[in-house]
């Protein structure tokens, strides 16, 4: 069990057709015991990241330590740390047993009796004691994957790198491999970082979270911090399904309220005490999350609240709720509501927004300058 | 099969077996024609002393033939240098493309220049290779003596390494291998290829050294097509004349000797008896091999 710190970690591909910064200056700890989640769009370097970690990659710049240890300079098998891999990797030709066992044998001391002792209490905790014998082909995918999870435990790494470990499987089984794993995850009590595309695998799963894009890290955080106060606009719409609605807008002042229009539409009310900055006749990017977007019910506190009026192109029925797909003059708006809400297309409905409610984010960096509240406040720590 | 047929009627199943036979029966008629009637006249005339008058018919006379092999030292020589011959070239050429089929596996400017080359001794006409090789071996202007015992002094130049009987026999085996080699890269390098990179990723993060990944992938994942490379270029080995024949004529393997006693002696009955040796031989080998290491 151990910290696993990245300092300014840099990844550049220097090849023939030109350098590409794939990772770009990385700052991250993982406390111990943490089950940190990695996840961002294709492409962003959080793959990269994960292997050069377990040092499948090289780094190009900066400085990766488990616990005190330095380790960027390791061969990944000196590292202390196990791997999971999407496609799991397992060795086709040896036995679940044999894939078990094959780090042990390679990594370690144990004798053949000890080691067997291991590779059976992983196999109990995992529930494959059945499969130890059968090969990976023999194997349905969810028993592939509880295998290659065994081959990483087995080892009792100080470190747990898993690469989007869930994705070949169905969504039932994944489902149910996402608590299995959180499970077996608590029970190890080992560092782990799990890499992740999926949304919603992230935000059940994950301790913290590690947003990434375009090789830079966006921000740090507990889930329901990353969700409620995104650290910038890529934060806002990346969580989030669907995605959060966010356009242009610019900021006019009403009394002690700034009133947030775009193209002559009020869509949002906030009283000037929520924002720290002065926002007079400010352009901004206005953020707007789907289940906030109120149709046709009215909210409580009338004076925070700001109302406009919207046509309703499409709705989606969901099951448990249903999606509304809205135009207000130029915009389109999709706004999350109950399943008893369920407007014709064409009907004009009346959109009520909270000012707690309101993103706002700055329109060249996408810095957050408001997010979910209206007392200003950050919240830093995960809510008990 | 249950037949629920009313009298005269066929069922589908019946139909369909029907079709099934008239389908296939143009090509068994081919294969009876082209194949079986050779190989069982083959087996005729080993019984048989062959006139050299065609107007004359074989002469009945049972196991003669055999019973004369068994005694003949000439042909347990043969037998043997067949099978050293077939082991060894065989083996060579296997490990060969192999070697190289790993070599190429990993990406280099003007791989696939470099692969159309390595397939150049196996495409190349067996005549002009044949030639090649004569004229490089030549113990007078050959390349093969001058840097073999000129340059490095590894043996005494003035030996005709085709002529001499230690040598000629391994010098066919290097060519063979040499020549055949690129069918094993050929068959190799696609399964190589095909081995998913995140193995030999699991094998690092798990520790194994090189040679454990080679030996614990790799290798386990080329199990099968090494086998059945190994046995196609064994069978195909042990049945080899032309190359041989053009290479020299102090390398008497079974094919070589049938050929000489059909064709310089004009013992066709004794020859036929040779072949049905390679052929029976060669059976053998088959199916011990396949159910003892192909375990398909």
């Amino acid at each position: 069990m151990a910290e696993l710190t990245l300092h300014d970690v840099t990844k550049v591909y220097d090849d023939t057709d030109g350098a590409v910064t794939a990772v770009d200056g990385i700052d991250l700890t993982v406390q111990d015991g943490e089950f940190l989640v990695l996840v961002g769009p294709s492409g962003c370097g959080k793959s990269t990241t994960l292997r050069m970690i377990a040092g499948l990659e090289t780094v190009t710049d900066g400085e990766i330590t488990i616990g005190e240890r330095t380790v960027h300079h390791l061969a990944p098998s000196e590292r202390d740390l196990a791997m999971v891999f999407q496609s799991y990797a397992l060795y086709k030709r040896m036995t679940a047993r044999g894939n078990l066992g094959y780090g042990l044998k390679h990594s370690t001391d144990l004798k053949a009796d000890d080691r067997e002792q291991r590779v059976q209490e992983t196999a109990e905790l995992l529930g494959i004691e059945e499969l130890l014998d059968d090969k990976p082909e023999a194997m349905s995918g969810g028993q592939k994957q509880r295998v290659a999870l065994g081959r990483a435990i087995v080892r009792e790494p100080s470190v747990f790198l898993l690469d989007e470990p869930l994705s070949n499987l169905d969504a039932k089984l994944r489902s149910h491999m996402r608590t299995e794993l959180q499970r077996i995850q608590e029970e190890v009590g080992v560092t782990a970082v799990y890499v992740t595309h999926d949304q919603t695998e992230a935000m059940t799963m994950a301790d913290r979270l590690a947003i990434m894009d375009a090789g830079v890290l966006q921000q740090v955080a507990p889930p329901e911090v990353a969700y409620d106060h995104p650290a910038n606009e890529f934060v806002g719409t990346f969580l989030g399904s669907p995605a959060m609605n966010v356009f242009d807008a610019v900021v006019r002042e009403r009394g002690d309220e700034y009133v947030v229009e775009h193209d002559g539409r009020t869509f949002a009310r906030v009283p000037t005490g929520a924002v720290e900055r002065n926002l007079l006749d400010a352009d901004v990017r206005l953020g707007l999350r789907p289940e906030d977007l109120h149709v046709d019910t009215s909210l409580d506190d009338a004076a925070a609240t700001c109302r406009f009026e919207a046509s309703v192109t499409v709705s989606e029925y969901q099951g448990n709720d249903n999606f509304v797909y809205l135009e207000a003059g130029e915009q389109s708006l999709t706004a999350r509501v109950p399943p008893a809400v369920y407007p014709d297309p064409g009907s004009e409905v009346d959109v009520a927004v909270a000012a707690e409610d309101v993103y706002l984010f700055e329109p060249t960096t996408g810095d957050a300058i408001k997010t979910r509240g209206i007392d200003a406040e950050r919240i830093e720590t995960r809510p008990t | 099969m249950v037949s629920l047929t009313r009298s005269g009627d066929r069922t589908l199943e019946e139909k369909e077996a029907l079709l099934g036979y008239a389908l296939i029966a143009p090509s068994l008629l081919l294969i009876a024609a082209v194949i079986l009637y050779p190989v069982l006249y083959n087996i005729y005339l080993s019984f048989t002393a062959v006139p050299l008058s065609p107007a004359e018919s074989p002469e009945w006379i049972g196991l003669q033939h055999y019973q004369d092999l068994l005694g003949s030292g000439q042909f347990w020589s043969a037998l043997w240098t067949t099978v050293v011959f077939t082991f060894f070239s065989t083996t060579l050429a296997t490990l060969g493309g192999l070697g190289a089929a790993l070599l190429f596996n990993r990406k280099f400017r003007g791989r696939r220049f470099a692969r159309g080359l390595v397939l150049l001794p196996y495409v190349a006409p067996l005549i002009s290779i044949a030639f090649v090789w004569r004229f490089m071996l030549d113990p007078l202007y050959g390349i093969v003596p001058y840097v073999g015992s000129d340059v490095l002094g590894l043996y005494g130049g003035d030996i005709d390494l085709l002529s001499n009987d230690r040598t000629a026999l391994w010098s066919v085996i290097f060519v063979d291998a040499w020549r055949y080699f690129p069918f094993a890269f050929l068959m190799l390098i696609a399964r190589v290829q095909a081995i998913p990179s995140d193995m030999y990723e699991a094998a690092k993060i798990d520790g194994a050294s090189r040679f454990a990944q080679f030996k614990d992938i790799t290798l386990a994942e080329l199990k099968y097509i090494l086998a059945t490379v190994f046995l196609l270029r064994w069978i195909w080995n042990f049945n080899k004349f032309a190359d041989i024949w053009l290479l020299t004529r102090q390398v008497e393997t079974l094919p070589v000797y049938a050929y000489t006693v059909a064709f310089a002696n004009y013992q066709h009955g004794q020859a036929a008896a040779i072949s049905m040796v390679l052929f029976l031989a060669l059976i053998g080998f088959v199916l011990v091999y396949v159910a003892w290491i192909l375990d398909w």
